[in-house]
């Protein structure tokens, strides 16, 4: 990510790869170490993105991590740009469960778990439920409806404490009835809590 | 109560938008490295929290070249914090890449609530992060072997040595190595002085995820 010379040849010299893809400001892409990796390189693939736009980077990386996973396996050199779009590499290599590397200037293992991402999380009764509280509902109508569509009621409460626990959704009491309303951090997690598709 | 966690460049600004928003601030301590921009920038925000009312504490990070490092020192205060039962907030936006970085790393890892300030708006943002820690992606079991073998780094031990030590049987040793290690928590080594043997060990930074 990004083309930082001091951090990104050090990185390619050091973690072999079979296809390489550089993320990084549009800028980077017109400098003279980018040119001479280019004439090394010529397969390699460049993303443009707004590097101090923390989570337009996260998005734009996190797609390329998933087209670049459908051709083998991958993993970041996370430390190449600037503070935001290093940030928001590690974020997306937590979030995909990516192997992810941090050369400042020696290599330096993440502590990622491969193969884990953010989507796995949440269990398929906390997606029914999030996918219910899309504005502020009662607790017992919200349990209602989650029974409705084929959630056990102590799955459902489970569900919901669960989302709670997350800071996902907030619980007010509002004249003696108890309210569940998205939190302001949920909008940030709605590409992740989609209902699973069914299968067959 | 809440305590902010921050990490401060040059600008104060950078921090500053959060410690406004802040509801039921109790205390800001932030981290900053020794440049003398970054200390003038200290004392404008410690001024800021005194004109509030709120207690602020600086650290000074002066080796700032090791990232796990910094982030092992960052997550012991905050899980200093956290024992407290104290509400946490982080904002990652100021301070060098390193420090920024081993910021987001302990948020990441502890599941606390971070934001960054964009730099021109200085709009705070809001981060994906949840409120549950990451090491909860391992089963108990699993958690328990790699917190044996992170605080046994030092030791070889084949799988077979593991399983005794840790009181299960061979196979069901077997079965929880497997899973780490197609997660990455662990590598297996030929042992240099008998090549049929295997030698397990924690990947490298996985004491962050379950020291």
């Amino acid at each position: 990510m990004g083309f930082d010379e001091r951090h990104v040849l050090p990185a390619l010299r050091l973690m072999p790869y079979d296809r390489l893809v550089v993320v990084a400001g549009r800028g980077t892409f017109r400098s003279p170490g980018f040119r001479r990796l280019k004439a090394l390189e010529p397969d390699l693939r460049a993303v443009g993105v707004k590097p101090f736009d923390l989570g337009a980077s996260l998005a734009s990386i996190r797609e390329t991590i998933g087209l670049a996973s459908r051709d083998g396996p991958v993993r970041i050199s996370a430390s190449g740009g600037p503070k935001t779009l290093t940030n928001a590499a590690i974020l997306a290599a937590f979030q995909e469960g990516i192997e992810a590397w941090y050369c400042d200037p020696d290599p330096v293992r993440l502590p990622v778990l491969r193969g884990m991402r953010l989507e796995e999380a949440f269990s398929p009764a906390e997606r029914v439920v999030a996918d219910l509280v899309r504005r502020p509902v009662p607790y017992d109508r919200l349990v209602t409806t989650a029974s409705a569509r084929g959630l056990a009621r102590r799955t459902a409460h489970a569900a919901v404490r669960s989302l709670a626990a997350k800071g996902l959704i907030d619980m007010l009491t509002e004249q003696g009835a108890v309210a569940v309303r998205p939190s302001s951090r949920f909008p940030l997690f709605r590409d992740h809590l989609r209902p699973a598709a069914k299968k067959g | 109560m809440t305590v902010l966690f921050g990490t401060l460049g040059w600008r104060p600004q950078s921090l500053v938008p959060t410690i406004r928003s802040t509801e039921n601030l109790e205390r800001v301590q932030f981290y900053h490295s020794d440049h003398a921009k970054s200390r003038d920038a200290r004392s404008k925000v410690i001024e800021f929290c005194r004109s509030l009312g709120v207690a602020a504490s600086a650290v000074e990070i002066t080796d700032a070249y090791d990232l796990l490092h910094v982030a092992g020192q960052i997550r012991a205060d905050v899980r200093k914090e956290r024992a407290a039962g104290t509400e946490l907030r982080f904002n990652i936006a100021g301070g060098t890449r390193l420090m920024s970085s081993a910021a987001l790393l302990v948020c990441i890892l502890e599941g606390i609530p971070a934001t960054y300030v964009h730099d021109e708006t200085y709009r705070e943002i809001p981060l994906p992060l949840l409120r549950m820690t990451y090491g909860e992606g391992l089963t108990p079991r699993q958690r328990e072997v790699l917190a044996f073998l992170v605080k046994n780094r030092e030791k070889d031990f084949t799988e077979t040595a593991l399983a005794r030590a840790l009181g299960v049987h061979k196979a069901t040793m077997n079965h929880h190595l497997r899973e780490l290690d197609e997660k990455g928590a662990i590598e297996r080594r030929e042992d240099p002085n008998d090549a049929r043997r295997l030698i397990v060990k924690p990947a490298p930074a996985m004491e962050l995820l379950v020291g």
